[in-house]
């Protein structure tokens, strides 16, 4: 019964036949799965976190002469990235963001006789790195001791009493993920959709179901649909292959994703038909489409934050269609956020959707 | 066939490319059943006549009926009976020539057996065989079956032979005379003489736009031979393609040709 509707109704026979069409192309195959994958790929095996130094935030809450020969020895040992000190609050808030890798509480009473804190620090340290917060415990430890060997006193030894929290800690692969997702459903989109509604143009296949009772909305309809299912298809793969493989932390929900998936892969589906109704030949369509994904790949911040970008550039940077969509694929994915607080970056994309597909209306031609 | 509904009437057709009158007060009707061929040199106005008809191109003026629709008001509705054969033809690429043809059936919203469609071309052994992998005569069958999908009471083949070898051209022919037993009307371009004498039940010779002449082939030489014309040479019994048919065999050759011409 399905098979039969499938057969026989022109926009479901199409569909199939442009999911089948697109999936024997291995071109699109390489540039649309492969190499988003390799990207990924690269990256996580580099983890450039490995390099990192221990981060340490300082609380001196004794101010005392003991602490603060404490603080010294432990800051002129040079093994510590010793942050400015902030409110106790925020270097908390530091260490949940990931931002610290150590936060060391210097208890009221320290060093002073009779006190309950009088031999004792507390360490919270972020559990996913333990690691550095391993090497920073020893430091401290080695400190401590050495201030118990001073005193001649080794009856009781100065102790840290550590605290694990469970913190965040964002690698440089949590962060281009949702960039590469963005950047492939882009190249997806503009390009899949371009090349081939060029070439089936110039070597007359519209033509010939323009001599059949052809819909054209079943045809665009079909072309579509193929499109936006390879764009879920990509932001679940890839987004998959960097969870399972590369232990990139997926704080935001995946459907979320997916929804952003399917806004940003009609922007660019749309832009693929704009450029596709312009274009007469594959030859005039490939410039075209490079010198709209290029820049946008570079500007959009998929590979680096556009924070770092000068004023007058950046500017134009956070209108690009690759921004927004890179900005709200990052943060559901890395911050957890939710589709309602994206509402700019939904309400950027929704804009460029309706303008994109006014283009796409204006110039698209079938001949 | 005297007497037939007129499954075509064209009256008074125009179409302009800037100062170029491409067709120019084209006049006639074509019988159900019937095959009607339009004759003439490259550039006469053949296939543009012929896309109007198919509802592919508009006219500046003129009507023209198709099985009794008007063909501007409703080309969708005609293009449902009808099948059209492009000059080039092209399909997806990707797509075996059995996934093509239930494509294109789903277009009519018909099921079709592809295989049965394809062996009526003799492509039954390339069912599974791409587009572009075929010769050149196999893609002009393909292209042939291509419009059998929705089985169209009217076949448009615009210059079927046109580039094909005398094997291949000969067995366009039987296929053209096989669709009219079955009852189609074909209408055919063709700028060979002996293609339109040997399937055409009437012919329409198109000039700068203009029909020039329209009757049964045998009626048009007789008119000319009326008028005291003699070949300077004499035809013999035999001519130079019968040698070569004879020579080479009427089985179609293209199993190994990736492309000919």
């Amino acid at each position: 019964m399905l098979n039969r509707l499938f057969k026989t109704n022109p926009t479901l026979s199409l569909t199939k036949a442009s999911m089948r069409i697109w999936f024997r192309d291995r071109q699109a195959i390489f540039w649309t799965f492969f190499l988003p994958l390799v990207l990924i790929s690269v990256f996580g095996l580099l983890d450039f976190g490995a390099f990192r130094t221990v981060d340490l935030g300082i609380i001196d809450r004794a101010d005392n002469d003991a602490s603060r020969k404490l603080i010294g020895e432990v800051g002129a040992l040079g093994a510590f990235d010793i942050s400015d000190t902030l409110s106790e609050a925020e270097e908390r808030e530091a260490l949940l963001d990931g931002d610290r890798n150590l936060l060391l509480i210097v208890q009221p009473g320290f060093g002073e006789a009779d006190s309950p804190a009088q031999r004792r620090v507390t360490v919270i340290y972020n559990e996913g790195e333990p690691q550095e917060s391993a090497a920073g415990q020893t430091i401290i430890q080695h400190v401590l001791d050495e201030m118990t060997f001073a005193e001649g006193n080794i009856q009781e030894r100065y102790r840290i009493e550590a605290e694990p929290v469970d913190s965040r800690n964002l690698k440089f692969i949590d962060f281009l993920m949702p960039g590469v997702v963005a950047m492939s459903i882009m190249q997806m989109g503009l390009f899949s959709v371009a090349f081939s509604f060029v070439q089936l143009k110039s070597r007359g296949v519209l033509r010939r179901l323009q001599a059949t009772p052809i819909l054209p909305a079943s045809f665009i309809f079909a072309q579509v649909f193929t499109r936006l299912s390879v764009s879920i298809l990509q932001t679940l793969v890839l987004v998959g292959l960097a969870v399972l493989a590369f232990d990139v932390h997926l704080e935001g929900n995946l459907g979320v994703m997916l929804l952003l998936a399917l806004l940003g892969g009609g922007v660019f589906v749309s832009m693929g038909f704009a450029v596709s109704g312009w274009a007469r030949t594959e030859d005039v369509a490939a410039p075209v489409a490079n010198a709209i994904a290029l820049p946008m790949m570079f500007l959009s911040g998929v590979f680096f934050p556009r924070d770092a970008m000068p004023g007058p550039l950046r500017a134009v940077a956070d209108f690009l269609p690759l921004s927004y969509l890179a900005d709200a694929l990052r943060n559901v994915a890395v911050d957890g956020a939710s589709l309602w607080s994206q509402w700019g970056n939904v309400l950027g994309l929704t804009a460029w959707l309706a303008l994109t597909f006014l283009i796409a209306v204006r110039l698209f031609r079938w001949e | 066939m005297e007497q037939q509904a007129e499954i075509i009437q064209v009256k008074d057709l125009r179409k302009s490319y800037g100062d170029f009158k491409a067709v120019d007060g084209v006049s006639f009707s074509v019988s159900a059943g019937e095959v009607f061929g339009i004759l003439g040199p490259n550039g006469a106005g053949k296939t543009t006549t012929v896309e109007i008809l198919e509802g592919m191109r508009k006219p500046d003026g003129g009507t023209v009926m198709v099985n009794g629709i008007d063909v501007q008001k409703d080309p969708r509705a005609v293009k449902k009976v009808i099948g059209i054969q492009l000059q080039s033809s092209a399909f997806f690429d990707r797509l075996s020539l059995a996934e093509i043809l239930d494509v294109m059936a789903s277009l009519y919203y018909r099921e079709v057996d592809a295989l049965e469609l394809l062996r009526e071309v003799e492509l039954a052994d390339r069912a599974g065989a791409l587009f572009k992998e075929l010769s050149g005569g196999q893609k002009q069958r393909f292209s042939v079956a291509s419009t059998l999908v929705n089985d169209p009471i009217l076949l448009f083949l615009d210059e079927p032979t046109t580039g094909l070898d005398p094997q291949a051209r000969r067995h366009m022919w039987a296929l053209v005379q096989r669709f009219k037993s079955e009852g189609r009307t074909v209408l055919l371009t063709t700028h060979y003489m002996e293609e339109a004498e040997e399937l055409c039940d009437r012919v329409a010779i198109m000039d700068h736009g203009k029909i020039v002449a329209m009757d049964r082939p045998t009626a048009l030489v007789d008119s000319l031979l009326s008028k005291g014309f003699k070949k300077e040479r004499v035809e013999k019994l035999a001519n130079l393609e019968d040698v070569f048919l004879d020579l080479t065999g009427r089985a179609l050759r293209d199993g190994q040709a990736p492309q000919d011409t």
